[in-house]
């Protein structure tokens, strides 16, 4: 399904040129629930931009469904970038826009033809309630299910999230995880996970690279865990963390 | 006191008529000035943006050629691109000077130039992640601009224009030089070079009356849309 070759991307930062991404080989399952884990600045978010070309390596190729992403035109890759949904740690939506034309965006920019109906799709994430409220009217974990509603909505074959829960407490991000998984077992596409909470990853993967400097250190076979019994409530966490020895 | 009140009103309802042919030549050159600003500033500065270093659109040759344009006509002191542009005018209008709409084309000139860059500061304040998630989703060039870029950046664009407008009111006080008429040429003329003091400062109380209005507008607009 996806396969990165040999990938490579350099970036000339303040302290000279600087590897974000060391020849990396790699391969992902379709329908696969993958996991991208490592401190910030281990390369992660490049290796997955690379997946959508939001980031094109120096060398080395990158083939989802047989295609190589990087030799495609303009337009074919416009039509790529199409058949992939990713949602964003900053959430990235349009302020000036309601929810519901957030979640439309992708339909007004392609005519897609197996979209899923917008009332199926906020009930999904549970925003039936919020479809003419703005951005700015909504919490965190609310704004991070549009993303989700507004990644959904085209029926990606491949879904990318990049640290689709670093913005938002504990108690969201089981909200989130858990409307990721639904949405894994509702429509079944490949989703590629980057993020540094090991939880988020326990609970939602199968498989799971582990990046350190731009070098792929590890794939790891992830033993999943419920994800009610590993996210417990704040109060929960606080005492384990802080009273016991 | 009364009397004094008496004169002043009736000097000022003398001078009425010419203070509203005035007003209309102001209109026609703020009108051509705004439109240029709309069609060709928007563009413009839109440009600017996108074909800058690490953009949708980067271009060295166009983006260095349309900012030298905006930096050249804004660092011309105005009164001189007036008089520089008279060649051009006349080629092209037919005539340069004794009327407003002759006037308004160095109005349009410098309306381009600094509101191309009044646009290219708005679409510079959208967050990087929009352009990302325009990008993510396949967006084309012209689908980036209207419908990610001109929706999050429409406040500023109308807070931008309403400042650029100001200006142009400023910049059409000077165009009597060329006889383009204007409230600021019938302040000039009468209150500087006829000593008509109270008609100038009719006509100014006017100016600054129509930048508040103006201001008040563009403002309460602006907020009015702004979702963020």
């Amino acid at each position: 399904m996806i396969d990165l070759k040999n990938v490579s991307k350099t970036f000339s930062g303040q302290n000279g040129p600087f590897k974000a991404v060391d020849d990396i080989n790699l391969h992902i399952e379709e329908n696969e629930l993958f996991g991208v884990i490592g401190e910030s600045g281990a390369g992660k978010s490049t290796l997955l931009r690379f997946i959508n070309a939001l980031e094109t390596p120096d060398s080395g190729e990158v083939v989802v469904d047989g295609i190589n992403v990087h030799k495609l035109d303009k337009q074919a890759l416009r039509l790529h970038q199409k058949q992939i949904g990713m949602i964003f740690q900053q959430f990235n939506l349009l302020n000036n826009k309601t929810v519901e034309e957030n979640i439309r965006m992708p339909l007004e920019l392609y005519p897609y033809k197996e979209s899923i109906e917008l009332d199926r799709v906020l009930d999904f994430v549970g925003l039936s309630d919020k479809r003419t409220s703005y951005p700015s009217e909504l919490s965190g974990g609310q704004k991070q299910r549009v993303g989700i509603a507004r990644a959904l909505i085209t029926r990606p074959k491949i879904l990318l999230c990049d640290e689709p829960t670093s913005a938002l407490d504990l108690g969201t991000t089981t909200e989130i995880v858990d409307v990721l998984k639904k949405a894994h077992e509702n429509f079944g596409m490949t989703i590629v996970i980057v993020t540094h909470e090991l939880d988020v990853i326990k609970a939602l993967c199968t498989r799971a690279a582990v990046m350190e400097k731009g070098k792929l250190v590890d794939v790891i076979d992830v033993a999943r865990a419920d994800v009610h019994e590993e996210f417990r409530t704040y109060h929960e966490r606080a005492l384990e963390v802080l009273r016991d020895a | 006191m009364p009397e004094t009140l008496n004169i002043y009103l009736e000097r000022v309802v003398e001078y009425a008529p010419r203070l509203a042919e005035s007003l209309t030549e102001s209109g026609i050159m703020l009108g051509f000035a705004s439109m240029a600003a709309i069609l060709l500033g928007l563009p413009l500065g839109t440009l600017l943006f996108l074909t800058a270093n690490g953009r949708p659109m980067e271009n060295k040759f166009l983006y260095t050629l349309s900012n030298a344009f905006v930096n050249i006509v804004r660092s011309f002191p105005f009164l001189l691109l007036v008089i520089a542009m008279q060649p051009a005018i006349r080629y092209f209008y037919g005539r340069a000077t004794g009327d407003p709409i002759a006037a308004s084309f160095p109005m349009m000139v410098i309306a381009i130039a600094l509101y191309a860059r009044f646009v290219e500061q708005s679409l510079l304040d959208v967050p990087k992640g929009v352009l990302e998630t325009a990008q993510s989703m396949g967006a084309t060039i012209p689908q980036l601009v209207w419908k990610f870029l001109y929706v999050e950046a429409r406040s500023s664009l109308l807070i931008g224009f309403t400042t650029a407008f100001v200006s142009f009111i400023s910049y059409s006080t000077v165009m009597g030089v060329v006889g383009g008429g204007g409230i600021g040429d019938f302040a000039i003329r009468y209150g500087y070079q006829r000593y008509e003091n109270d008609i100038m400062y009719t006509a100014i109380i006017v100016i600054i009356v129509f930048v508040e209005v103006v201001q008040w507008l563009g403002l309460k607009l602006a907020r009015k849309i702004d979702k963020r």
